[in-house]
This record gives structure tokens, sequence and C-alpha cells, in this order.
């Protein structure tokens, strides 16, 4: 099997500040297999969308949005927090601004390992801000 | 559902816990609802060449577990307001998880009564994999 090609340290640093941006319309089936995924059956997710749905890749996934190369072999989530500021609804079109925030290196004893910092910022369609997202991915 | 109103609660006070058993179903139901493909949760010889044994539990979906704690516990009128996350350990799937909480302190701000819990995820060996904390707003008797 070929050795994936890694980027090195400075090409990645290279990418800090890339931004993507992309809109999701956020309607009833996608609120209904989210909340069947978790098992959530409070009535009132009929109508709105639980925060939870802040959490879920396909809105403040940053990291898979921008898809800044891997470093090193290993990759995995390390932390998040999440900003809800105005529940979401059915019919509501949001559209996220990623951004590549912040690489630190976090090397030791062990081997090379950085974290980079990713964060979100969620509007739906009259420019409100919904909800602000930091994820973070630890790459060794 | 039950309301939480702001008088209920008290520094210490416990978040009901909430249990989950997620599969390796709940996990491909999870990719699709979530869209995260990342193979590290569904695919084993993936999971084995990062060096895990089996592949593992997503920690958004951790998150997500932890965001029905609290919105389960503050009924209706409650709105959280924050999460935050660590991811420590890892979960399988057949791992029942525990998600606990508590709360740390309660305040009014800008005419709004919050409250701060930590939370967690507890994996079956009684390690908290993911702790973090939580601020929700709720309502006050009355109001």
């Amino acid at each position: 099997m070929t050795e994936e090609k890694r980027p090195t340290l400075e090409e990645v640093k290279a990418l800090i500040g890339k931004k993507k941006e992309e809109t999701l319309q956020i309607d009833k089936s996608m609120i209904r297999l989210f909340c069947q995924c978790i098992g959530d059956t409070n009535p009132k997710w009929q109508n709105a969308a639980p925060p939870g749905l802040v959490t879920t890749a396909m809105i403040s996934g940053g990291a898979l949005a921008i898809e800044v190369p891997r470093l090193y072999k290993r990759s995995v989530a390390a932390g998040a927090d999440w900003e809800f500021h105005k529940p979401i609804k059915p019919g509501d079109a949001i559209t996220t601004t990623h951004e590549f925030a912040e690489i630190q290196d976090r090397s030791s004893e062990k081997g090379p390992r950085v974290l980079l910092i990713y964060k979100s910022t969620h509007r739906d369609q009259k420019g409100d801000v919904v909800a602000v997202s930091t994820n973070s991915i630890m790459s060794y | 559902m039950a309301q939480l109103y702001y008088e209920d609660v008290q520094e210490g006070s416990e978040i009901p816990t909430l249990e989950k058993l997620p599969t390796t179903r709940t996990l491909v139901m999870w990719a699709g609802a979530s869209g995260d493909f990342f193979e590290l949760h569904y695919d084993k010889d993936f999971a084995n060449s990062m060096g895990f044994p089996k592949v593992l539990v997503h920690g958004r979906l951790e998150a997500a577990f932890l965001t029905q704690m609290l919105t389960d516990w503050i009924g209706d009128r409650g709105e959280l307001r924050k999460l935050t996350v660590q991811y420590r350990g890892n979960a399988f799937p057949g791992d029942t998880l525990l998600c606990k909480g508590k709360v740390t302190k309660k305040y009014v701000e800008g005419g709004e009564s919050l409250v701060e819990c930590e939370i967690w995820v507890e994996n079956p060996a009684g390690q908290r994999i993911t702790p973090g904390s939580a601020v929700v707003a709720l309502p006050t008797k009355g109001s």
C-alpha cells in the first residue's frame, strides 16, 4: 500500500484563516432522523430543531468542510464548544462560515502532535446568528 | 414533560441521568443523520489501522446525548445556551453510556436566570470519558 503523502506543518499553518461558507436547508425529516438516532422522543422537536442538531458535522463540522490535509496518521476529535443564540426551526436556511482558526503544537516525548481549531458561525436566512461553534481535532 | 424552574435548582442539584446504549447501527444512523462519514466510526479495519481495537462512538454523538439530557431536564421553557465538551476517552458500540451532570452555579445576569452545570458521559468502567460544562436559562415561578 502506498503511504499517503503528508503535508508539512508549515504547509498546514499557511492554511490558517482559510474559510468556507455553506448553506443547509433545515427540514422536518432531517430533525426526525436526528431525533430517531439519539432516541429523543420529545414532542417539542416536531416543530423546532433540538439544539443538539447544531452538534452535527453537517452544521458545525468545520474540519470536514475546510478539508485541511491530515498532518499525521491519527486524527480524532478533541473537544467542542457550542453557543446557542436562537432556536432553529424547520424551513430555516442555515448559512455557516467555517474558519480554520488556529493550530497549536502539542508535541511531547511521545511524538509530534498538533491541535487544529476550527470556528464556525451559523446564521439563519434573516442574518441572525443562531449559534457559534468551536471544534478541535487532535492529529498525532 | 415537567417544567423546571430557576427556584427548583441549587448548587449541587443533580441532573437526572440519561442512559444510552449506542450500537453499530446507531453509529451508521448517526453518520447519515449528521453527515459525518469518517471511517473510524464504521470501518473496523480502518479503526485498527489507526490503532483502535474497534470502531469508536462519535464524540459528537455523545455531545448530542448530553444536549438531550439537558433539554429533557430543563423542560419546554428552558433554553440551552452553551455546551462545552472534551473528548478524553473512547466509547465503543455496545457500551452503556450514562449522561450525568450537576449544578455548579446559579445567577441572574441581564435579566436572565442562568444555571451552570458540570456535565459528563460515563463509560461502563465509571470513567468520565466526555466531561464538559453547560449553561441553561430557566424560567422563574410566576414568570
